[in-house]
């Protein structure tokens, strides 16, 4: 403490600041780049919806099939959000305070089905149940399609959460349930609405099981709309209403996250000091996970096995094999590409919210509820110009990295709000330079929350259908379009092989990642403390 | 002076290359195809005509509408030299927005000229007719015209694909002989009759299959695909609506030379393989569709074309597809 009063010190400290008012603006031109690059689908909509006239506009947002899209979308989405919003908590809840059996099995089921398209849940189910169509067996796939997101943000967010604070409650007697309901949920909700954000958007943006079970979400006819009208203008103005839609949304969560209480001490409890034993917990814990892993795992896998075994057909195992490698490095670079462009942008939200900050965080979601097919057509439009990056990979995955951004950003956001500025602050006074800081501080305490976000994207990237379709190389095959092929004329068995491996690949980012005392170790030996 | 005669020289020779890389028809290695037929169906053709050719071919497989879409939005950057079409009105989309260009008369000349754009900016390869198939357990009394399907006996039995071209290409022959006034209030009653929309055709056989629906509008091959892909039979077979009925309409795939492509040679060479007689052979017999060439016979156990009595749509009407579109969003259809 003494010698950070001597005066080179302070000096130090001074340079600090003012090096980091530098870096704000270069950090404002680095955040213009991304919302540029994010906004490119929002310029191509607003371009085409330009070309109809006022008076066809207005039509089209005014005829009755619009408020009846509008609804069906509203409601689909409200479900979807309120059930794993319930669900996602109490497993989430549960794997953190439940001493439960099988634990590591347990956590991979209730994360896996994130690996899974929602076509394939879809197609699986319609095979099983035959009658299997319309508007709730369509929440119930999204259901099943997006209980992840809301399970690992709820985690992240409990791993956070201020153990003393437990501890002092628990010393007032308070049982389990007030514990979390006064002292726990608090402290999580930005985490919990985190992941209830994205489920909202991904069910915005859901194509594959919506129009396989018959529901006319916006999402529905937009793609109705490209696929047989070739009327993309009138696409693009029902693709604004969605945007619309999503900001309405947006908006809302901001609305819930906004009374979450902060927490910014870097210290966390291990998730062993408090460990529930009691009998009706576990057992209605692990039946929940239980049963969403037949839903959401075993069925599917089932489905898919099952064909495959009584009706074989000759596994191509070169195609297989240059499927899983493309699929793969596609995702990973989309994956990358995120990781970078989300850094500029996490950084500024991280920080004191300004005008600027919400626009930005505002542009970056909203974006996220375009359908696959909105972005696919987007960057066709552009890159075509461009032919160079035109259906290369490398224009697929910089599609993956618009598609998903949100996701990583959510999470640098999140990991990045966590490193206390005045750790950067007596790192700086200590002599680092900022690279240093970035290494020796920011990095350790950011790392695992960055690593999340960048495997989100990754996995989702993998499953990505519409937009992969449309920006591929020609001849360019991923697991999701094999498994598209042949899954769209009902043959399961063709498609098994592709379906199973995308889980294999998928299981083990997920398996690492979602162990939580793994994931911890870094948190409670932190290098600051030393 | 000796100076300038090479540059001469070299210019002459440069010349010569670059005519010889523009003109490359003679020495083409690769053609780029945007296929909207099934890699299933067409990859085999492909591959017989990579081998007889020594061309590769570079097939870019997905719907013809999306593809179509795709083709719009690219412009005269498209990276294809030929679009293959499941049906004309994706082609006549392409051809709306000049984005075609004729192919020489001479080409493909087994194909009769009703089956072709009147420019010739694409061809037709094969026919498909719209049937219903239902399910005979459960219809006793077919319809004998589109009309009799706002039946009360065929209420909530019924299923369409609004957003499938071949649905798009009847419906718009429809409006064009009836008028779109008889055409919205058919699409009005059909909704009051609780009409099912699907997102497939081949869904549809599926739920009629399954006991969803009984009877759905589809084009004639679905029944033995589906059937074959289920590798059983199945509860649908195909039914006609009376002759000359819009219903029983013949629609065709077919395939155009993209403007921007300067592979013309090749891609003419590969349209002549795809119409030739033994080609269109294979179709009926691997695909199940009808070949455009008249002395060719009708895919196994089916009528042919004359005894179906099934009209044949004026292509030309297939520019008016956006109004056929604007009518199913009128109703709420799309």
């Amino acid at each position: 403490m003494q010698s950070l009063k001597s005066p080179s010190n302070t000096s130090l400290l001074n340079l600090y600041r003012v090096k980091n008012q530098t870096n704000k603006s270069l950090l404002g031109i680095l955040v213009l780049l991304v919302v540029g690059l994010v906004l490119i689908p929002i310029f191509y909509l607003v371009t085409r919806a330009s070309q109809k006239s006022f008076t066809q506009i207005q039509e089209l947002l005014f005829r009755q099939k619009t408020f009846e899209v509008v609804a069906t979308t509203s409601l689909l989405v409200l479900l979807v959000v309120l059930l794993t919003a319930f669900f996602g908590v109490l497993i989430a809840a549960g794997l953190h305070f439940v001493n439960l059996p099988y634990f590591d099995a347990l956590i991979i089921v209730a994360v896996l089905p994130l690996a899974i398209p929602s076509y394939v849940f879809t197609y699986t189910w319609i095979a099983l149940v035959p009658e299997f169509s319309g508007f709730l067996p369509a929440v119930f796939i999204l259901f099943l399609t997006t209980l992840p997101y809301v399970i690992l943000a709820t985690l992240a967010g409990l791993r956070r959460v201020d153990g003393s604070q437990i501890e002092v409650a628990r010393s007032f007697g308070l049982n389990h349930l007030q514990i979390f309901f006064k002292v726990i949920l608090p402290q999580i909700r930005g985490h919990i609405s985190g992941g209830v954000l994205l489920v909202g958007l991904y069910t915005m943006s859901d194509f594959g099981a919506v129009s396989l079970l018959n529901v006319d979400t916006l999402t529905v006819t937009i793609q109705n709309m490209y696929r047989a009208s070739y009327d993309r203008n009138a696409a693009a103005v029902m693709s604004l209403v969605l945007v619309a839609l999503s900001a309405l949304f947006v908006v809302g969560d901001e609305r819930f996250k906004s009374k979450t209480l902060r927490n910014k001490s870097i210290k966390t409890t291990s998730v062993k000091t408090y460990s529930i034993n009691k009998p009706s917990y576990q057992v209605t814990v692990f039946s929940t996970i239980f049963v969403y892993g037949v839903f959401a795992v075993l069925v599917p896998v089932y489905v898919l096995l099952s064909r495959f075994i009584t009706n074989p057909v000759a596994v191509d195992w070169s195609s297989l094999l240059s499927a899983s490698i493309s699929t793969f490095s596609v995702a990973l670079l989309g994956a990358v590409i995120a990781l970078i462009l989300s850094a500029p942008i996490g950084t500024l939200l991280s920080e004191k919210p300004t005008y600027f900050s919400r626009f930005t965080n505002r542009a970056i979601l909203i974006g996220h509820a375009l359908p696959g097919v909105v972005i696919g057509l987007a960057l066709v439009s552009f890159g075509s110009k461009i032919s160079f990056i035109y259906q290369t990979t490398f224009l697929l995955a910089f599609a993956y990295a618009l598609l998903f951004l949100a996701k990583s950003v959510a999470s640098m956001t999140a990991s990045l709000a966590r490193v206390p500025e005045g750790a950067k602050e007596v790192a700086a006074t200590l002599g680092m330079n900022k690279w240093a800081v970035l290494k020796n501080v920011v990095t350790p305490i950011a790392a695992p929350g960055i690593a999340l976000g960048t495997t989100l994207v990754f996995l989702t990237a993998m499953k990505e259908l519409p937009a992969t379709l449309m920006l591929r190389p020609t001849g360019f095959e991923t697991l999701a379009t094999q498994i598209w092929s042949s899954a769209a004329i009902s043959r399961f068995n063709e498609a098994a092989p592709y379906a199973l491996i995308l889980l294999i690949i998928a299981a083990i980012p997920t398996f690492i990642l979602s162990r939580p005392d793994k994931a911890d170790k870094p948190l409670s030996t932190q290098e600051i403390g030393k | 002076m000796r100076k300038l005669r090479n540059l001469g020289l070299v210019s002459a020779l440069l010349l010569t290359l670059v005519t010889a890389c523009s003109s490359s028809d003679t020495q083409v290695s690769e053609l780029t195809i945007y296929s909207g037929r099934a890699e299933e169906f067409i990859a085999p053709f492909f591959e017989i005509w990579q081998q007889q050719s020594g061309i590769k071919l570079n097939v870019r497989y997905g719907d013809s509408a999306e593809l179509a879409a795709q083709i719009l939005e690219e412009g005269k950057n498209s990276p294809a030299d030929i679009f293959l079409s499941q049906d004309a009105g994706s082609l006549g989309a392409i051809s709306n927005e000049q984005l075609f260009t004729p192919i020489p008369t001479g080409v493909a000349e087994l194909i009769p000229d009703r089956y072709s754009q009147a420019n010739r900016d694409w061809i037709g390869v094969t026919a498909r007719v719209r049937v219903f198939a239902y399910a005979p357990d459960r219809i006793s009394l077919t319809p004998k015209t589109i009309t009799d399907l706002t039946k009360p006996i065929y209420k909530n039995q019924l299923a369409i694909v609004p957003t499938n071209a071949s649905f798009q290409a009847f419906l718009t022959a429809v409006i064009e002989n009836k008028g779109r006034a008889f055409a919205k209030q058919w699409l009005l009653d059909l909704k009051k009759n609780g009409v099912k929309t699907y997102a497939k055709n081949s869904a549809i056989v599926e739920a009629i299959d399954k006991g969803e629906v009984s009877i759905g509008l589809v084009n004639h091959y679905y029944v033995w695909e589906v059937s074959e892909s289920l590798g059983r039979q199945i509860n649908a077979v195909n039914g006609y609506f009376e002759a000359n009925d819009l219903g029983n309409l013949i629609n065709v795939s077919g395939v155009g030379i993209l403007a921007s492509s300067n592979k013309r040679q090749a891609a003419i060479d590969l349209i002549n393989f795809l119409t030739s007689e033994p080609i269109q052979n294979k179709f009926v017999s691997d695909t199940h569709e009808y070949s455009l060439i008249q002395s060719i016979n009708p895919p196994q156990d089916l009528p042919s074309l004359a005894q179906v009595g099934a009209l044949s749509i004026d292509l030309e009407v297939l520019k008016n597809i956006k109004s056929t579109q604007d009518l199913l969003i009128e109703v709420g259809l799309l």
